[in-house]
């Protein structure tokens, strides 16, 4: 570990300190309050109890699986095509982008700066069914003659493949630029050709930043709610527009605890297959 | 002869995919800013109606609409710079030293982002209720920095990973203190990571509707006010504030360029 | 249609009526001051100081130029009371989702009214669980200008608790660019016509849904009944299985409305009158058997200044105050007499029929069943019903 070998009993607890207090204090503990609602039993209108109502978890499971897996699937989707359109647009950033690579990156993030809504109504403006987009891909034959995109699983996944693209360019951002063009002169001074340079050397140093990314743009999409709502049809809702719905509509807070733990416990489950198929060691070091 | 073509495309054909992301990212810009000029007779903004400068004169016409984005940034700056430090904190922690409880602090740092922010809200609302804590702005931020501290432990991560420690134990041969080393070695070659940290930090801040709804009292960020507007017609003043923020913003990077650029030449 | 007017238009015709509505123009123009003076001189109770209110965004009349409410002022400047003015309610369920659990508690939620819509379950809820206060019929005697048709809801029979601050009816939105310059009129049409398939849309909102479905099934959305709820239930269903409704939507429907995305949507009166004045081609009906009135309901919550409130609630309901709010929102307003008020204010205004509908529309629309909108049972299969 280095020179600060004689510090290491206290440093790392020290480091820790300030950031985990506050998320013992603001995420744990209401987590932990969550967790009670789950296991509690009854309705808004005769009060709930708790009483270990495991129920709960089976009943989220039974119920919604479908839109649990539909879920996990479209922020699968949204995450690799995020991936592939990011990759060589933050490659370009970091190799070529000179002097202006930070102000690249604003441009990364300027569509937060109008809030999701407007994005995604704007998007709703841009795909709609007489609109020159959606001309263009019926003349070339990607959609059918009166057919359209708006209100389909392809508008749900292209939102939030939209929505959180910035979550996936930034951290690849931070693992593109580290890497020293010198390594890639050298590679193709040793007579490797530039894809194989790119796949040999830059490819694995950019990893951290393929898994940073991924986790990114995946977690938070599966839990997303408005792009299914705004741009699908009921056959398109994932697990949040079920929690919000359990939660607003039926007032029924232990069935959304439980279903926030599913979906929770599957993403976990998820990404420590994924963490470890990749080789933790390399990526967290 | 052809293989000094096939070079030039290959060479230009990354830039040509780098434009058409870029205007891919910005096409939904584009048209809320074209929608910024829109001269609408009713309240809606869908159709266009023909070109006036009047809402760009007009900007703060609508009551609340500025100070809901003036105490956004607010929010944004604040919560972003704190979070993004406390982040950076704890993935130095975790990925340069083993200790106890390490798969532990893997694992909170990925539940925030996986949790439901409708329940999440919530709970917090009811602690903050528990707390006698009042709602307001120190709630806001409280509940952002929460939230955005995974997204920072993330991102520095990733630059910490593939840290060439090589430089540091150079420093530190050549008599530099740990402090010293850390900022001067350290600090400067994990910059873009924090700068990455910091952007995204405050892109969510900016960003965040549902945990701020519950946890804002009396106060109304910009998102909120979009959201409630949304009902009877968002105004085109929205659409003027999100451009305007978006152009200073992209004012300033490239007046940091420029500077830069001067005093490299002024250097020379 | 009626005359298009542009946003300063109507602002100004609404500020130059309330620069006539100072303290005496009010008692001159009421002719009944009695009435007024009344309310006001009440020496028992005390005003507050202050009023809070939440309402939704955009639903008081605003002068640009100024930025200020001259309803609120006027209010301030007549008794003295300043007026906080929230605009945070942005939808019913997330409203209430944050005031349950002060609420439930017995903590107040530093409010004196709230403003909450009974085509969902939360005036009733607020009531039922206890949580909102009784007016003060004492310091409200201008509840008698209260429309007739709202004077007596399934969730509040007596206006005890309640009091209406706009409504809006429930209809069928046309683009008649896609159907052949013909309105759709009828719910069999917009359910089941091919020629409508994938391009028709519903309300999230069960009870402005069903209402208009029951209607057309001749059952009374009024009284629900089981057998009634699951004919229509199961109607919609087929129609959404079959592609036939494209997309249940909160007012988002107004976008692809105006672009021709949809042929024809369930849509509010209100927001059509809007967008109407940016494309012609739209026209909003009542169905033919009958369509669903909705009202935003001020509700005075446990902790609030009942009196305080009523007082303004009597203000708002004097006609020419009611017309200045109306003017300048566009929903339909609840107070007898606004119409009248209206006429010379605006006349246009007045002989829109979205805005001051006649008896014989109003007799064509119902009050959704508040019990059916709190059956547990019904809306968790109409949650299932639009995709959740």
């Amino acid at each position: 570990m280095g020179y600060l070998h004689r510090h290491r009993g206290l440093v790392p607890y020290l480091l820790l300190a300030p950031g985990l207090a506050w998320l013992a204090v603001f995420f744990i503990v209401p987590l932990g309050f969550l967790a009670y609602q789950s296991l509690q039993s009854g309705s808004f209108d005769f009060g709930y109890a708790f009483d270990w109502s495991f129920g709960n978890y089976w009943e989220a499971i039974d119920r919604y699986h479908e839109h649990l897996l539909r879920s996990l699937i479209y922020a699968g989707l949204a995450t690799v095509i995020a991936l592939a359109v990011s990759y060589p647009l933050v490659y370009w950033i970091a190799f070529r982008g000179g002097r202006w690579k930070n102000l690249f990156l604003l441009v990364i993030i300027a569509p937060f700066f109008v809030t999701y809504l407007i994005r995604t109504l704007a998007w709703q403006s841009i795909l709609s069914d007489s609109g020159f987009v959606l001309d263009a891909l019926r003349t070339v034959g990607i959609v059918e003659a009166g057919g359209r995109l708006l209100a389909t699983p392809v508008a749900v996944v292209a939102g939030l493949t939209y929505n959180f693209l910035p979550f996936m360019a930034l951290p690849l951002y931070v693992a593109l630029e580290q890497i020293d063009a010198r390594l890639l002169e050298a590679a193709q001074d040793l007579y490797a050709s530039k894809v194989a340079a790119f796949l040999r050397v830059t490819l694995p140093l950019s990893l951290p930043g393929v898994f940073a990314g991924t986790l990114l743009t995946f977690i938070p999409a599966a839990g997303d709610f408005i792009n299914a709502q705004l741009l699908g049809t009921p056959r398109e809702h994932m697990i949040g527009n079920v929690i919000q719905s359990k939660f607003l509509e039926l007032i029924d807070y232990p069935a959304a605890a439980a279903l926030s733990f599913v979906l929770m416990a599957a993403i976990v489950a998820l990404v420590a297959v994924y963490a470890r198929s990749l080789g933790t060691e390399k990526l967290t070091g | 002869m052809s293989s000094h073509i096939t070079a030039a495309v290959r060479h230009h054909a990354l830039t040509a995919y780098a434009l058409v992301a870029f205007g891919y990212l910005l096409l939904p810009i584009a048209v809320v800013i074209a929608f910024s000029f829109n001269d609408p007779v009713g309240r809606f903004n869908y159709t266009w109606q023909g070109f006036t400068l009047d809402n760009w004169r007009n900007w703060d016409a609508v009551p609340g609409l500025s100070e809901s984005m003036i105490l956004s940034l607010q929010i944004a700056a604040l919560a972003s710079v704190v979070a993004t430090v406390l982040g950076t904190l704890i993935a130095l922690a975790l990925v340069r030293y083993g200790f106890r409880g390490r798969s532990a602090t893997n694992l909170l740092v990925f539940l925030p982002m996986s949790t439901p922010e409708i329940v999440l809200g919530a709970s917090l609302l009811a602690l903050f209720l528990q707390l006698r804590i009042a709602t307001g702005f120190v709630t806001i931020v409280i509940a952002h920095v929460m939230f955005i501290i995974s997204y920072a432990v993330v991102t520095v991560k990733a630059r910490l990973v593939g840290f060439d420690r090589h430089l540091e134990e150079a420093a530190a041969d050549l008599g530099a203190d740990e402090w010293t080393t850390f900022r001067k070695v350290t600090l400067p070659l994990i910059a873009p990571a924090i700068l990455s940290a910091l952007l995204l930090g405050f892109a969510l801040s900016v960003d965040d509707f549902v945990i701020t709804y519950f946890v804002s009292g009396a106060e109304t960020t910009f998102p909120l006010f979009v959201w409630g507007s949304a009902r009877v017609g968002a105004p085109p003043q929205v659409n003027v504030l999100g451009t305007a923020i978006f152009v200073l913003a992209l004012a300033a990077a490239l007046l940091n360029v420029v500077l830069q650029n001067r005093r490299a030449k002024g250097a020379q | 249609m009626n005359r298009p007017f542009t946003r300063k238009q109507l602002l100004e015709r609404a500020a130059l009526g309330s620069a006539a509505l100072t303290l005496p123009g009010f008692l001159a123009a009421c002719g009944g001051g009695d009435d007024e003076t009344a309310a006001t001189t009440q020496a028992a109770k005390e005003l507050a100081d202050r009023l809070r209110v939440s309402n939704w965004q955009l639903y008081i009349d605003i002068d640009e130029k100024t930025k200020k409410r001259p309803t609120l002022e006027q209010f301030t400047k007549e008794t003295g009371v300043a007026v906080d003015y929230f605009e945070d309610v942005n939808d019913n369920a997330s409203y209430f989702g944050k005031i349950q659990r002060p609420l439930s508690q017995g903590q107040s939620i530093d409010r004196d009214i709230v403003v909450l819509t009974d085509n969902s379950r939360f005036p009733s809820l607020l009531i039922d669980k206890g949580w909102a206060e009784k007016l003060d019929k004492d310091a409200l005697p201008n509840i008698s200008n209260l429309q007739g048709s709202l004077a007596s809801p399934s969730f509040d029979p007596d206006r005890e608790y309640s009091l209406p601050w706009q409504s809006g009816m429930t209809g069928i939105a046309t683009n008649t660019k896609l159907t052949g310059g013909k309105p759709v009129l009828t719910i069999d049409e917009l359910l089941e016509s091919p020629a409508l398939k994938g391009k028709v849309t519903f309300l999230t909102e069960m009870a402005d849904s069903m209402s208009l479905v029951m209607l057309a099934n001749g059952d009374d959305p009024t009284k629900v009944d089981d057998t009634a709820f699951t004919k229509a239930i199961d109607r919609i269903q087929k129609a959404v299985d079959s592609g036939q409704i494209r997309q249940f939507t909160g007012n988002d429907y107004t976008g692809p409305l105006s672009k021709g995305d949809l042929a024809a949507a369930v849509s509010w009166s209100g927001d059509v009158v809007q967008l109407t004045l940016d494309n012609k081609d739209l026209q909003w009906n009542l169905p033919e058997t009958g369509g669903d009135i909705w009202t935003d309901n001020m509700l005075i919550p446990k902790g609030g200044d009942a009196f305080t409130a009523s007082t303004f609630m009597n203000f708002v309901y004097q006609p020419e105050i009611a017309a200045q709010i109306a003017a300048y929102i566009n929903y339909v307003s609840p107070v007898k007499g606004a119409k009248e008020a209206m006429e010379k204010l605006d006349p246009d205004l007045a002989a829109n029929p979205l805005i001051f509908p006649d008896d014989e529309t109003l007799s064509k629309v119902v009050i959704f069943d508040a019990k059916a909108l709190s059956n547990e049972d019904y809306i968790e299969r109409w949650q299932a019903l639009i995709g959740s």
